[in-house]
């Protein structure tokens, strides 16, 4: 029986988000992580105000690469070991549909915690209220590509330690944080900023037929 | 009759070692498939290269379309369950079968009745709460949950009480009874009315 | 077209089996090392000796006949890489897996070897060993690219779904080298350092120019060599449990005797 793709796209989104809030740690974790990150830099550097606003843009997107790349094994760890990934792989249904579901799945639950966490810092590292909005549409578009990275290099190291997705996806996300701080401070500078968002935003329109096909590919080798 | 599917000299190798070569076997409806063999022998890697998740090495697969011709790809719904239950223990009995990626098409009834078939009483008991035999009767219950064509089901015996090992022969024979063909494999014959296929090989 | 396709394909399946490969690179191993020593030679005595000194920073410069070729060098065989990847994840071509295993490290040391020439010569020039400057910061980050894919064939076991793995890896960084390469640019003109500019190069003298290409040539040739001995190397590990590969090596033990 053929079934409705996006139903199939609800049912997995439906289920990952069941488990993740069933335990509370995937969404508090990135959230707390952010925050003790951010406020490491006032009490290693200097908690001048000036100094501070110059620093956070780099601040911020340091925190939200690290912690968006925190739980990230775990995209597909789990379903691999218990066995459900096989399963999913197994229907008629497009593999290609279910990776997005779980990088979506995975932004949810750190991405959105990490806006949130992004806005308390804005606060607490001065950043003028002008930026604030570029700030946040920037880290909407890097967050989730980082989803897509991470679900990559997830993949990749199925099975293994791990530091090692880490490690393979952060020198792919420089230029998430090259963009990203860049759209930041063209904002606190009263700069035009569109551009880079536009940028990132492209990044994000490849990212995502590319990287979850690839993604698919990545996981598929776990089996031989 | 036609069978579900073809396997025609099939062979595979591993990092230089040859696990099986010229397998040749026919899945027709209402009979079951037996792959017996040690570890190590190639089963779960057979029935990974059935369902398409290995690629193919030598030889070929046929499945049967609707139109009773042969078509490359499979076309049969199919069931598969590695060795680890693709049970989750955060979700409820109830919810661990409506939301399995088998579950399209399955109603609420349908779903109650396969949980009450295998004997797990409290639907909404978390998983993690249950008994490993518990947690093997709900991947049992999802077998029920649709009319699949051909269940593809590793070592479903092992580690099983005897009353447990009597249901899922009553279940086999049951589905088998409605045209539903299993492929299963184990270490040594089971009691399921099966054609047998032995992995093992002189090295 | 496709015709030409199939030919493409035959072709390097064909010659891309182990054995076969092993016995033609046999024979044309000793001409390429033969070939690439002179052509690097010629270009490294050229350059150093015979090539005129800069009026502005006298014989420091003389180090781009390494840095450069080296610096080129890393960028293409990551690009090398990537086709070789495309080939192994579309046609599972096995030797094509074994490429990107051998031309990694390679790669990796000539980007390496680049960042450190760059680093010795920025010290008299600039005076100072690490500029952040937009060429020095994309050229670090495509050398944290080649560790994170050695670093990723190093981690699996199996070595077979590790030419995979990192073949996938290598196709994403083609496609975000370009990007890297613009964001640092950008970057770069945000930030505006004042202390040190790189002004952009002169356009060489062609008595410059004539040796860099020269030993650009040479570079190439010697990755050509390293890479074959390289995938040799790997051949013979992979298949040590072929007949072919012990009736090779019990061959040369008689000749040896």
């Amino acid at each position: 029986m053929k079934s409705d793709i996006y139903n199939w796209f609800f049912l997995i989104l439906k289920r990952d988000l069941l488990i993740a809030f069933r335990r509370s740690s995937t969404y508090i974790t990135p959230l707390i992580f952010f925050l003790i990150v951010v406020s490491f830099f006032p009490l290693a550097l200097s908690p001048d105000q000036d100094f501070l606003r110059s620093l956070a843009p780099g601040v911020i997107w340091i925190a939200a690469l690290l912690s968006s790349l925190l739980a990230v094994e775990t995209i597909f760890s789990e379903d691999f070991k218990d066995g459900t990934l096989d399963e999913f792989f197994v229907t008629n249904e497009p593999s290609f549909v279910l990776v997005f579901a779980k990088v979506l799945c995975h932004w949810l639950i750190t991405g959105l915690p990490i806006l949130l966490a992004s806005a308390i810092s804005s606060i607490i590292l001065y950043l003028p209220a002008s930026s604030f909005l570029p700030m946040i549409c920037s880290l909407i578009l890097g967050t989730f590509f980082m989803s897509l990275l991470g679900a990559m290099g997830a993949a990749l190291s199925l099975g293994r330690s791990a530091i090692l997705s880490s490690i393979i996806v952060l020198p792919f996300s420089i230029p998430t944080l090259l963009m990203g701080t860049a759209v930041v401070s063209s904002a606190i500078n009263n700069q035009d900023y569109s551009g880079f968002l536009l940028i990132m935003g492209a990044m994000l329109a490849i990212g995502i037929p590319g990287l979850c096909l690839l993604t698919v590919e990545a996981i598929l080798l776990n089996y031989e | 009759m036609l069978p579900k599917l073809k396997v025609k000299n099939l062979s595979c190798s591993r990092a230089d070692n040859l696990l099986f070569h010229d397998l040749n076997f026919e899945v027709v409806a209402g009979k079951n498939i037996e792959i017996i063999g040690s570890n190590g022998s190639g089963k779960t890697t057979l029935l990974r290269i059935l369902l398409g998740l290995i690629n193919i090495g030598e030889g070929k697969l046929e499945w049967l379309d609707n139109e009773e011709n042969y078509n490359h790809y499979r076309s049969i719904d199919c069931f598969y369950q590695g060795h680890s239950l693709g049970i989750k223990n955060l979700l409820s009995a109830h919810e661990n079968l409506s939301l399995s990626s088998y579950s399209f098409g399955a109603s609420e009834e349908k779903i109650a009745y396969a949980l009450d078939r295998v004997g797990i009483k409290n639907h909404l008991s978390f998983t993690s709460e249950l008994s490993v035999g518990q947690k093997k009767r709900i991947s049992i219950a999802r077998w029920l949950l649709k009319d699949f064509g051909i269940y593809f089901i590793d070592e479903p015996f092992s580690a099983l009480d005897d009353q447990a090992t009597s249901l899922i022969i009553e279940i086999i024979e049951e589905l088998n009874a409605k045209g539903a063909s299993f492929v299963i494999t184990g270490h040594r014959a089971s009691d399921v009315i099966s054609n047998q296929i032995f992995l093992d090989h002189e090295v | 077209m496709s015709r030409i396709w199939n030919f493409i394909k035959s072709w390097t399946v064909e010659m891309g089996s182990p054995p076969l490969f092993f016995q033609w690179s046999s024979k044309a191993l000793p001409w390429l090392a033969i070939i690439s020593i002179i052509v690097f030679s010629i270009g490294m005595v050229w350059g150093i000796f015979y090539s005129p000194t800069d009026y502005k920073q006298g014989d420091v410069y003389r180090i781009i006949y390494i840095h450069v070729p080296s610096a080129i060098l890393g960028q293409s065989i990551l690009m090398f890489m990537a086709i070789c990847g495309f080939i192994t994840v579309v046609w599972r071509v096995k030797i094509s897996g074994m490429l990107i295993k051998s031309a990694a490290s390679i790669g990796a040391s000539f980007t390496l070897i680049a960042l450190i020439t760059g680093s010795i010569w920025g010290k008299p020039t600039w005076g100072t060993w690490w500029v952040w400057d937009a060429r020095l910061t994309s050229t670090l980050i495509l050398f944290f690219i080649y560790t994170a894919i050695i670093g990723l064939h190093s981690s699996l076991d199996d070595k077979t779904k590790a030419d995979r793995a990192i073949s996938i890896l290598s196709l994403v960084g083609i496609a975000i080298i370009p990007i890297i390469k613009k964001s640092v640019d950008w970057w770069y003109t945000l930030h505006q350092p004042s202390t040190f500019t790189l002004s952009s190069a002169p356009s060489m003298a062609p008595d410059m120019y004539q040796p860099l290409l020269v030993c650009v040539l040479g570079f190439y040739l010697i990755f050509a060599f390293l890479l074959t001995m390289n995938l040799r190397a790997e051949i013979v590990f992979r298949e040590k449990n072929k007949t072919w590969v012990s009736k090779q090596y019990l061959n040369r033990q008689k000749n040896d005797k």
